[in-house]
């Protein structure tokens, strides 16, 4: 079989998501030739890629890191954002300008916001094993268990907020703590059988709303097929 | 593998048999149907294949809790219906934990089968145990009660307190509820709406994330009724078999009957989702 030609960018983010891929790769190279700039040697290189991997976020008040995600776009048969900032804006969201390298920057968007995703993957970071599991499936064409990231690529933000106001203020929790379980920085305390959210503790990564089995059951259900 | 097209209401199914307990103590103990789930398990556990069953355990009136069980004597105690879901997860994670235990097999609802499937699936935290989950296990489920309400609500119009009630069968359309030694036939139109609200628009009914799902089915009394949805289930089922521990039969024929029940549910969701969301 031939393999993937697969090309990683990261346009700006705590690179955690890179180490994760990084982690992965001697697990996937069997079936992905991986363009990396961590890599000495490109191992495919081209105008062309089956996969384009993009992680961290959108600055939006640079209009070259646009330009560079919407070439990249053009590059790619199948664009995925990979991690919490490339999927939903993540911590990013949070900025209110005076970090460094460049402090007067406040307006980071997810990837979705400048072109069209194919699949979105949230994680702050998202594990090794998550990378080999996305080539797993998707080499499969196993779209069953990637329609979860298929939908999210359409959604703009999910949070612990989004979780408290559609999952457990409607009244459709059931209370079986998939959320507090997957919290990454435990901002999701459950009391009496029902999530609350420490909101400062929130880093809006998703992964508590796309782990809830009754909030990725309602988006699969609503979303894109 | 039976002609069902993957994309429908029940998920992949590889093979689906009437399964009963060879062993009658378990039998005589079994609740909703023929023990089958609980003889599966006694077997993985005494051949070794898993190191402990993470379930729950009915504890005071329909209200669980998570524990983990090493021997049969351990699962027969957790055997029966819950009615209620069990906050699970975290308290499932500091167990296998505290017993560092390597390859559990769960014994779930098809919610709580969805997301320890997607955790094992993809891992998103470094802190998933999802290569620890061996296989999951999800009862067929109608939803599950707000109990705290659904009690209040027998206490009130029957004078049943929570510590009397013993036991709880679903019989075609009533809940019987057996509470010092006397019977209840409560009609479950009388009490749908003490379900949990998140229930009612749930789609899944036999828990398609699982790896082998259970349930009965009510022209086969006495039997469970056991869906293998990928070849690893079916192995286990059939040495369980062969182990003497299981009694099969060939159950395809009664698919129909779950997918009418799963037809249900998702009728079910669809309306009450108008309503709800």
């Amino acid at each position: 079989m031939e393999k993937l030609k697969v090309l990683h960018v990261d346009i700006g983010g705590c690179e955690g998501c890179n180490v994760s891929i990084l982690r992965a790769l001697p697990n996937i190279q069997e079936f992905v030739d991986l363009d990396m700039k961590y890599l000495a040697k490109k191992t495919c290189a081209g105008d062309k890629y089956d996969i384009v991997i993009i992680t961290g976020g959108v600055c939006m008040n640079e209009p070259h890191i646009i330009e560079k995600v919407k070439s990249l776009r053009e590059k790619a048969s199948t664009l995925v954002a990979f991690g919490s900032c490339a999927t939903f804006g993540g911590i990013l969201r949070f900025c209110r300008g005076g970090q460094e390298p460049r402090p007067d920057h406040r307006n980071f968007q997810p990837i979705n916001s400048v072109v069209k995703v194919d699949y979105s993957i949230p994680g702050c970071p998202p594990t090794p094993q998550m990378v080999q599991s996305f080539f797993k499936f998707f080499i499969a064409g196993d779209e069953r268990r990637l329609r979860l990231f298929k939908v999210c690529a359409d959604i703009k933000k999910l949070s612990g907020f989004d979780l408290i106001d559609d999952i457990v203020l409607t009244g459709l929790c059931i209370g079986c703590g998939a959320c507090e379980l997957s919290c990454p920085t435990q901002a999701i305390k459950m009391i009496d059988k029902r999530p609350n959210l420490i909101a400062e503790k929130c880093i809006r990564c998703g992964t508590c709303y796309v782990r809830c089995p009754r909030a990725s059951q309602l988006l699969c259900m609503g979303g894109r097929i | 593998m039976i002609g069902l097209p993957s994309e429908n209401l029940l998920g992949t199914v590889f093979g689906v048999y009437l399964a009963r307990a060879k062993d009658e103590e378990i039998r005589k103990r079994k609740v909703a149907s023929g023990g089958a789930v609980t003889a599966l398990l006694t077997y993985a556990l005494e051949k070794g294949i898993v190191d402990g069953v993470v379930t729950a355990k009915r504890t005071k009136g329909f209200e669980g809790q998570a524990i983990v069980a090493h021997n049969k004597e351990e699962l027969l105690e957790t055997a029966g219906n819950k009615w209620s879901i069990v906050p699970f997860a975290a308290r499932m994670k500091a167990k296998i934990e505290e017993e560092d235990l390597k390859r559990v097999a769960l014994v779930c609802l098809p919610c709580q089968a969805q997301f320890f499937a997607q955790m094992r699936d993809f891992p998103l935290l470094e802190t998933d145990f999802g290569e620890r989950i061996k296989y999951i296990v999800s009862l067929f489920c109608m939803g599950t009660f707000a109990f705290e309400a659904f009690l209040n609500y027998l206490r009130m119009k029957y004078g049943i307190k929570a510590e009397q009630i013993k036991d709880i069968h679903l019989k075609k359309d009533f809940l019987e509820i057996v509470y010092n030694d006397t019977k209840l036939d409560l009609p479950i139109e009388e009490v749908y709406s003490y379900l949990q609200a998140g229930c009612l628009v749930c789609t899944d009914y036999t828990g398609t994330w699982s790896d082998i799902s259970a349930g009965f089915v009510e022209s086969e009394p006495g039997w469970t009724l056991l869906i293998a949805r990928n070849p690893k289930a079916e192995e286990l089922i059939k040495n369980a078999e062969k182990e003497g521990y299981l009694e099969l039969r060939e159950g395809s024929h009664l698919i129909g009957e779950v997918l009418k029940k799963a037809r249900e549910k998702l009728a079910r969701a669809q309306q009450n989702m108008m309503y709800l969301l």
